[in-house]
């Protein structure tokens, strides 16, 4: 063999063994680009404004009156003991045996530090890792890529958005948080959306619940019909904007929400209430109900959920702590139901987070019980979030409290790079996009 | 001469008349409860509707009627929860076709007069008729396919492209 002829092929070769992607033992494909802790990611947004105090500080009625009592109401999420008294919140007993900071690690202190606390500000920084000074609710995609993008570009071997969901309890701007305007990113890269509550409430059961699943055949038979007349016209019209699927997941997804919005009309759902009942749903336990539904039919690796009913803080205190304990029920189901799923479990790492805090001070508004009401203005304690990381023992410091209000560990910013990290793909994105950090304390 | 030049000139006075400005005729149907103008064909379409567009003229084309405000409403909602809008329409469209309210022709009368059927479904949804070529493409579809039903052609057509342009 000729010396240019010998180096030509070896280099081939080279390319080869390091280029083509490989097939692990578990039979997933990709690009060798980075080890992965686990495959599978939720991040739940424990959204709406959530007081450090109510939350992980358990203080429950005593920042009202020092004579009231403490306590803790996420009895699913955190480990401590109930209130004693004044349960306004209609308890309910948790659905897990052992509380989920028990299986991870609680960062107890987090710091969202610049930017208004607004919802939309707040879901945005936790989903680019950048923060933002964009104004409240303005219905428009990020700046900065979102997780989702970063994700599919630089780690998803498919390039499907089928991997990647994002599912929110409301509609305003929230729709707009599937992907960014980046230039170099975009709807192409964007995730699934979805809001449940319209597609399986009323305006869904209404608008859509007369549609039809149409087997393979039939879909054919509209696509064959379809080709015909498109090629008797010059002009094809352009992509709607947004996410596409590619034509086979969509017959899946569309399937899917046919069978799910038969299935909640009957009342088959799997409802993330006690005894599965639906008269006890509210808007967040139907949207964590539904991401279950996401999660158990196609397993996808990044999935993003949030709550938002804990904002009626804003005049009332008492419904805040009972959509505080919902909320808190409601996350406690869905790690249940992810460690009895064949694909999901001990592969899967649940972060969460709620965006924003909510002030110090109370505004004027009192509530029926005669306790005060708190908005969201940026003061100091607005910016005091906590971020719990739970997954497989091997993989996740199991039990492990970080951070103080003296001391705080992280930062709203460093959830991305951390999914990142988890989904083996941080090193690919530049390092001029994700300012934040691994929270490595977490990970074993 | 000058008998012949009048003459010459009273004829091509007669032809300028009678051939030299030809009117195009303009027709006008009236086609359910809108009135509409006919497409000579489909060249002329060249604006894309907007989802709007779509859906509304959709809904008209379907049910003979405009839709009504809290539809519209609730179809804005539904499509706004739907991140893929090729999706959410297409989910819209088959609930449209499927609702047992919208005029669609049963199985057996698009077969009885097939010729009818494909004329009646290219006016209905592309505001003109099809080409003699196009109603051969489709009348062999549907003769050889005893399952393709009028509901399927019905979301064939509103899933084409021409029915996104006007």
């Amino acid at each position: 063999m000729k010396r240019r002829s010998f180096i030509k092929k070896a280099g081939l070769a080279a390319a080869g063994i390091t280029g083509v992607p490989y097939i692990l033992p578990t039979g997933r494909l990709f690009a060798a680009t980075g080890s992965r802790v686990v495959n599978h990611v939720v991040y739940v947004l424990f959204a709406g404004g959530i007081r450090n105090q109510e939350s992980v500080g358990q203080q429950f009625l005593m920042n009202q009156n020092a004579s009231l009592p403490e306590g803790n109401v996420m009895n699913n999420m955190l480990t401590g003991a109930p209130p004693s008294g004044n349960l306004i919140h209609d308890p309910w007993a948790p659905v897990l045996n052992t509380p989920m900071m028990e299986h991870g690690t609680l960062f107890k202190e987090v710091e969202y530090k610049n930017g208004p606390t607004g919802h939309y500000n707040g879901h945005t920084v936790a989903m680019t890792g950048n923060y933002t000074e964009t104004g409240l609710n303005l219905n428009i995609n990020p700046d900065f890529p979102t997780i989702f993008e970063y994700y599919r570009k630089h780690s998803d071997p498919n390039e499907s958005a089928m991997n990647a969901w994002w599912i929110s309890e409301g509609l305003g701007p929230y729709p707009s948080l599937n992907y960014s305007q980046s230039a170099n990113y975009g709807a192409q890269y964007g995730a699934n959306y979805l809001r449940p509550q319209s597609i399986l409430g009323n305006a869904g059961q209404s608008q859509l619940g007369n549609a039809v699943s149409y087997q393979p055949d039939d879909v054919d038979r509209i696509n064959r019909i379809k080709n015909i007349l498109d090629n008797n016209f010059a002009q094809a019209g352009e992509q709607l904007p947004g996410i596409q699927n590619t034509p086979e997941n969509r017959e899946q997804i569309k399937n899917f929400l046919l069978q799910k919005m038969e299935d909640t009309a009957n009342g088959n759902l799997d409802f993330a209430t006690p005894g599965n009942d639906p008269n006890l749903l509210t808007g967040d336990l139907i949207n964590i109900s539904a991401a279950w539904q996401v999660l158990d039919e196609f397993t996808p690796e990044l999935t993003v959920i949030n709550t938002t009913n804990l904002d009626v803080c804003h005049d009332d205190f008492s419904a805040y702590l009972y959509y505080l304990h919902r909320a808190d029920y409601g996350i406690g189901w869905l790690w249940n139901k992810i460690q009895s799923h064949p694909v999901l479990a001990n592969d899967t790492i649940m972060v969460c987070m709620p965006e924003h805090g909510r002030n110090l001070d109370r505004n004027n508004i009192v509530d029926a019980n005669g306790l005060g009401a708190y908005d969201h203005t940026g003061d100091n304690n607005s910016r005091r979030v906590f971020t719990m990381i739970v997954g497989p023992d091997d993989k996740v410091v199991q039990g492990q409290v970080l951070g103080s209000p003296s001391n705080p560990v992280a930062e709203s910013i460093d959830v991305v790079p951390t999914i990142a990290h988890i989904l083996g793909f941080k090193d690919s994105v530049p390092s001029n996009l994700m300012p934040g950090r691994v929270l490595d304390e977490a990970l074993i | 001469m000058n008998k012949i030049f009048q003459l010459s000139m009273i004829f091509l006075f007669s032809m300028s008349i009678l051939f030299g400005c030809k009117q195009e005729k303009e027709y006008q149907y009236v086609f359910e409860v809108n009135e509409e103008n006919i497409y000579q064909s489909n060249v002329d379409k060249t604006k894309q509707k907007t989802p709007e567009q779509y859906i509304s003229i959709l809904f008209s084309n379907l049910f003979s009627t405009t839709v009504p405000q809290q539809d519209l409403s609730q179809l804005a909602e539904v499509r706004a929860s739907i991140g893929d809008k090729q999706m959410a329409d297409e989910i819209i469209l088959n609930d449209f076709v499927n609702s047992g309210n919208a005029s669609t022709p049963t199985d057996q009368e698009m077969r009885a007069d097939v010729d009818q059927f494909i004329e009646n479904t290219y006016i209905r949804f592309f505001l003109r008729k099809p080409s003699p070529y196009e109603v051969l493409e489709l009348k062999q579809e549907i003769e050889g396919d005893t399952e393709l039903t009028p509901e399927m052609i019905y979301q064939a057509f509103a899933l084409s492209n021409e029915y996104k342009f006007y």
